[in-house]
């Protein structure tokens, strides 16, 4: 049974705070939610996508002419039909951009896609792409980082030499005068696994060009306003004739902002054959075809005094880029920045590299980064407070962020309520009593963002935007560009709209996910949507709500507009609450008054002066309680519990929801969630070997809320849900560190790790070392 | 070393001031682009780019950023 506990609440809202369903529920269990998979135009074909079977090739010819002669068969593309443009997410960093989706002269990574079929049926389809014939010169492919940067490694693109895509460098302070204080340091590698997104949605998309030049894609993603972009690059089109629509989606996880193959090759047969053309992934290609969360080795040197101060850091990371850049390069310099949270340090350096392999491409996952970086952070620290005897727990405390604290030179720190995090944390283990002895706890801190500042994808737009319209009945249509993948960020918008209007969450509508009728918006990644469209929709219910009183005002003969507020649809006067009038009064008057213009608020947010990183943080910290079998080496966990500072939270449920969904899968990532490769092949592309972790595994998610007020927040809310992905894997190795005192430098920890690692235990013990 | 307050050390390259304006600022500035420009004239100065790079991933300090440093106070146009 999960317990709840919230900490410091704030006073009491009218919407705010209080338990609010997702608003696309019932849509959703009655089966009437249509997502892309549902779709269906007249006139549509179906897309298949060829792939290719080798890790590094040059595609010498493509020969589809024996599948067009198939039956219902309509059409087959290659990188012939594009334009050949290299496109990526990095406007603003062209070197970057360097993805061809169907690529016209060479494969980088098995899975890549090289033609693609559109036929009357998906059967027909899949067969046709038996009878494309496709002539490779195969060339030496490279699979790990450390191997791609040696001398004689294979070039996997051109002008990069040993293989380096990208290089990142983060440093603060003297750092070597920083060691010198240290009176203790401690060295370490680490290794870190790639993870799957693994949405319940595979990738999908259905286009339609029309004769009029004008392209329409429904399409699973995370940002329709990206999609949109990107996909007018690609065409060569404006962005104008390229309509998104994302209206349901199954799960991003960071992993649907990229264009992938699905939207691509169904837009390019769409525009060759003028008929609509959907495009569904199999689980299997959503494994082998589409990015992955960054595997990573760390490098790990800090150094600290005797009672435990820390003094300096130094980490050198190499994380496997595989083929293409995709969002690799922000996780490449996130997790350097986390890396060093949510601890102060004299001293900070880190080196990050970025290299190209002939694998999946990797890109950003829930956590950007950081789960990598706390994984080596976080168990280096629990052992070098094992080494110098002090309190891991009081060692985190004293060296921690506070409210008011700089990050030198990224970041300004203006919420933090981890001490209370670790208060809690203490709780929850002195409740624990003796475990048994197969049993043991592990912790682990850490901190996130809520929104990054950067702009590498270089709009003209601002970061969020929202409009805000009230109609004559007293309804509310919510315009919003921020993308509702599950993550319930429409109810959160609707919540917030609610509370600024003082109107009821049913008056509100929602509308969001197509380019045509919202305004742009970044999308939904690093944490982003509750800040930055929160204080969007916000500022734009603020902007109608001003323009209603003022009709209020004038009517009222009170001294000035803000004598007056709407609460639960009551305009009154504030300090007279019983002296008033329906909302929906006002809002008829209103029109009346405006010669039947609507009331319309604008609002909009993009974050200045903000520091380098992102205008606010989140902090948590993860207790887990392991089990071990010693003979088998699995793992078991028991029970759990978060203690993590969101700021003022919007929606009680999906603040529960957020966290629990975030706890399972880093979860998964700490101990179950294995990619292995062989010769750039992915052995485990389905759900039966990829052992992702099911509800049955899953212990009791305890939470304990700790409310701040976060300034820079729309009611001082920030992150909740991404960040807690960071801390879990961490803490599992640190559970099996005091049950057994073996150091685990590879995650996801495995059972033949921990019987390895006991192995090794006993020989050493047994040699008396 | 320069004075970074009085006289910022600019990118021999595109001209750019990092950060503090120090040589080893520009040096990260350097390698942080690591643009063919960039790179050529790293190579120019008899290094080469991508050893420095190597060796600044693979050794613990900052012994390549120093050495882009040091060369690149002594290209620094006299006045």
């Amino acid at each position: 049974m999960n317990k709840y506990t919230v900490i410091n609440p704030h006073s009491k809202f009218t919407v705010l705070n209080t338990h609010v369903h997702n608003i696309d529920g019932v849509a959703k269990v009655t089966g009437r939610a249509e997502y892309t998979f549902d779709i269906k135009l007249p006139g549509m074909l179906y897309g298949k996508i060829l792939r290719s079977p080798h890790p590094h090739a040059k595609i010498l010819n493509i020969d589809y002419s024996r599948a067009m002669e198939i039956p219902g068969v309509y059409g087959v593309v290659t990188g012939k039909d594009t334009l050949g443009i290299k496109q990526g997410i990095w406007r603003r960093y062209k070197d970057l951009c360097d993805e061809q989706i169907l690529p016209v002269d060479k494969v980088r990574y098995i899975g890549e896609p090289v033609a693609a079929v559109a036929a009357i049926t998906e059967e027909i389809a899949e067969k046709a792409l038996d009878y494309i014939d496709v002539e490779y010169e195969v060339l030496q492919g490279v699979y790990e980082p450390l191997d791609a940067i040696k001398k004689d490694a294979p070039e996997i693109h051109e002008g990069f030499e040993r293989n380096i895509n990208v290089t990142r460098h983060i440093e603060w302070g003297e750092v070597e005068e920083a060691f010198d204080e240290a009176e203790y340091v401690r060295e370490d590698w680490f290794k870190c696994g790639g993870q799957a997104h693994m949405c319940m949605e595979t990738r999908a998309a259905v286009s339609s060009y029309t004769p009029e030049k004008k392209m329409t894609i429904y399409s699973s993603n995370q940002s329709a306003y990206y999609m949109q972009a990107l996909m007018a690059g690609v065409l060569g089109m404006r962005e104008g004739d390229v309509r998104v629509i994302a209206q349901y989606v199954g799960g991003g996880f960071g992993g649907k902002f990229e264009l992938d193959g699905a939207i691509f090759c169904s837009a390019i047969l769409s525009m060759k054959l003028f008929r609509p053309v959907k495009i569904i992934y199999t689980r299997e290609e959503d494994f082998i075809a589409t990015k992955r969360r960054t595997p990573m080795f760390y490098y790990v040197r800090t150094g600290v005094k005797k009672d435990g101060t820390f003094c300096a850091r130094e980490a050198k990371v190499f994380t496997n880029g595989g083929a293409y850049t995709g969002m690799g390069a922000t996780a490449l310099y996130l997790t350097g920045f986390f890396h060093s949270f949510p601890y102060r340090w004299k001293g900070y350096r880190y080196d990050g590299y970025r290299v190209y392999t002939n694998t999946l491409p990797s890109t950003s996952m829930r956590g950007f980064g950081a789960p990598q970086a706390m994984w080596c952070s976080e168990q280096q620290i629990e052992w070098i407070a094992a080494d110098l005897g002090l309190d891991p727990i009081e060692m985190r405390r004293k060296n921690s962020h506070y409210e008011g604290y700089e990050v030198p030179g990224q970041a300004t720190i203006a919420s933090c309520g981890i001490d209370q995090c670790y208060d809690e944390i203490k709780k929850w283990i002195a409740s624990k009593g003796k475990l048994p002895a197969n049993r043991s706890i592990g912790l682990s801190a850490c901190g996130f963002m809520s929104g990054g500042i950067f702009n590498w994808f270089d709009t003209p737009y601002s970061f969020s935007s929202a409009v805000v319209t009230i109609n004559q009945d007293g309804t509310v249509e919510l315009h919003i560009g921020a993308q509702e993948i599950g993550q319930g960020s429409n109810t959160t918008m609707a919540i917030i709209c609610a509370e600024a209007l003082g109107v009821k969450v049913g008056d509100i509508k929602v509308h969001s996910g197509d380019t045509d009728h919202c305004p742009a918006d970044l999308g939904a990644w690093g944490s982003r949507q509750t800040l930055m469209t929160g204080n969007a929709t916000k500022m734009a219910a603020e902007s109608a709500k001003k323009q209603l009183l003022e009709f209020a005002y004038a009517q009222s003969g009170l001294n000035i507009v803000y004598d007056l507020d709407i609460k639960d649809g009551w305009v009154h006067a504030i300090a007279r609450p019983e002296r008033g009038e329906e909302f929906v009064q006002l809002v008829r008057k209103a029109l009346r008054g405006k010669d039947g213009q609507r009331i319309v608020g604008r609002g909009y947010y993009t974050p200045h002066r903000k520091g380098m990183i992102s205008p606010a943080y989140s902090y948590m910290l993860q207790g887990v309680e392991v089990e071990v079998d010693e003979e088998t080496g699995k793992i078991t966990l028991v029970d759990s519990m978060t203690a993590h500072d969101c700021g003022q939270p919007i929606n009680h449920l999906g603040l529960i929801g957020q966290l629990e969904g975030a706890f399972s899968m880093a979860a998964g990532y700490g101990y179950l969630e294995y990619m292995p490769y062989e010769d750039g092949k992915l052995m485990n592309p389905n759900l039966v070997d990829y052992k992702m972790i099911r509800s049955t595994e899953m212990p009791p998610a305890n939470i304990a809320e700790i409310d701040t007020y976060e300034p820079e927040g729309p009611y001082g809310a920030k992150e909740a849900g991404e960040g807690l992905t960071n801390p879990t894997a961490a803490a599992i190795g640190n559970a099996l560190f005091h049950r057994f005192g073996i150091q685990m430098k590879e995650c996801p920890v495995r059972p033949e790790m921990i019987l390895n690692a006991l192995k090794e235990k006993k020989e050493k013990e047994a040699q008396g070392k | 070393m320069s004075d970074p307050t009085n006289d910022p050390v600019i990118c021999p390259v595109c001209g750019k001031k990092a950060k503090t304006g120090s040589a080893i600022d520009c040096a990260r500035h350097m390698f942080g682009t690591g643009d063919k420009p960039h790179r050529e004239w790293v190579n120019a100065q008899g290094l080469s780019f991508i050893d420095l790079l190597i060796d600044q991933a693979t050794t613990p300090g900052n012994a390549s950023y120093q050495i882009l440093a040091d060369v690149i106070e002594k290209t620094r146009p006299k006045k």
